[in-house]
């Protein structure tokens, strides 16, 4: 795995157009992931999704549209600041990779960006599910910690 | 539960844990309780004003509270603000296996429903 990124497979009983439909336009977007979604499914468009309320206190994030090519990638970048251009450096990758398998898709998804907007979160969730470092000391301690939260309230 | 993980995760917690010296260091205090910079900079390479300028970022974020010892403060985890980095670690990850896990479902009832 590459350093700073997050990487998942699943696999779905689905065609790689209807998988590619489901997670590239906005309509789909919004049922598994954010409140709204307004952006067309096309390479460079701009738009934006909503998480909340846009009215409220919701939270509007910037979204572009990077690459297209159903039923094979589909890949945005996201949480860029709304007056700048999608980059390297200021924004987070999401990529959708499918492959034909099985009669099915296999879909793969990266999302990476993390090291470079300093965050380094993907490095840590490594080193957490891989126990590398120290996290092994932290969850035993946290376990007995989050129980007795949790009889608090 | 559609909160942006992204944008809840707090910038200054995530750099203060980003650095591996630091990490090691919130390891060493977990495992003796308590340490201070002259401790901890004998189990680690790097020098005593390092790790204090270290456990000055750690204390910023609230992942470590000082206590005035004898000769020199004297750190311990804040087990509260540790507790919410990890939290904040998984969710990203899980974030993404729950979104999947809905990706898939939609586009399965769709090719049912083209099926049948």
């Amino acid at each position: 795995m590459e350093f700073g990124t997050i990487e998942r497979e699943i696999y779905v009983e689905a065609s790689p157009e209807i998988v590619f439909e489901v997670v590239s336009s906005p309509d789909h977007l919004k049922r598994w992931w954010p409140d709204d979604a307004r952006y067309e499914p096309s390479p460079g468009a701009t738009g934006e999704i909503v998480f909340g309320d846009r009215d409220a206190d919701g939270a509007v994030v910037a979204f572009t549209v990077v690459e297209a090519r159903p039923p094979r990638t589909f890949s945005f970048r996201w949480t860029h600041p709304a007056d700048e251009v999608a980059a390297e450096g200021n924004s987070l990758l999401v990529t959708f990779d499918l492959t034909p398998a099985r009669g099915g898709t296999l879909l793969k998804m990266t999302e990476t960006g993390f090291r470079e907007m300093g965050w380094e979160i993907a490095v840590l969730e490594q080193q957490y599910r891989e126990h590398i470092t120290g996290w092994d000391f932290y969850l035993p301690r946290l376990a007995p910690y989050v129980a007795t939260l949790e009889t608090r309230s | 539960m559609t909160t942006a993980a992204a944008n809840t995760v707090d910038d200054d917690l995530w750099s203060a844990i980003g650095d591996p010296t630091r990490r090691r260091m919130l390891d060493l205090l977990l495992v003796d309780g308590d340490g201070t910079a002259t401790t901890l900079s004998r189990q680690l390479p790097v020098t005593r004003q390092a790790v204090a300028k270290h456990l000055g970022v750690l204390g910023r974020v609230g992942l470590v509270r000082a206590t005035p010892a004898s000769r020199e403060k004297r750190y311990r985890v804040d087990d509260a603000q540790l507790a919410r980095a990890v939290a904040q670690l998984s969710s990203v990850g899980s974030a993404w296996d729950a979104r999947l896990q809905r990706i898939k479902r939609i586009a399965e009832a769709i090719e049912r429903r083209q099926r049948n």
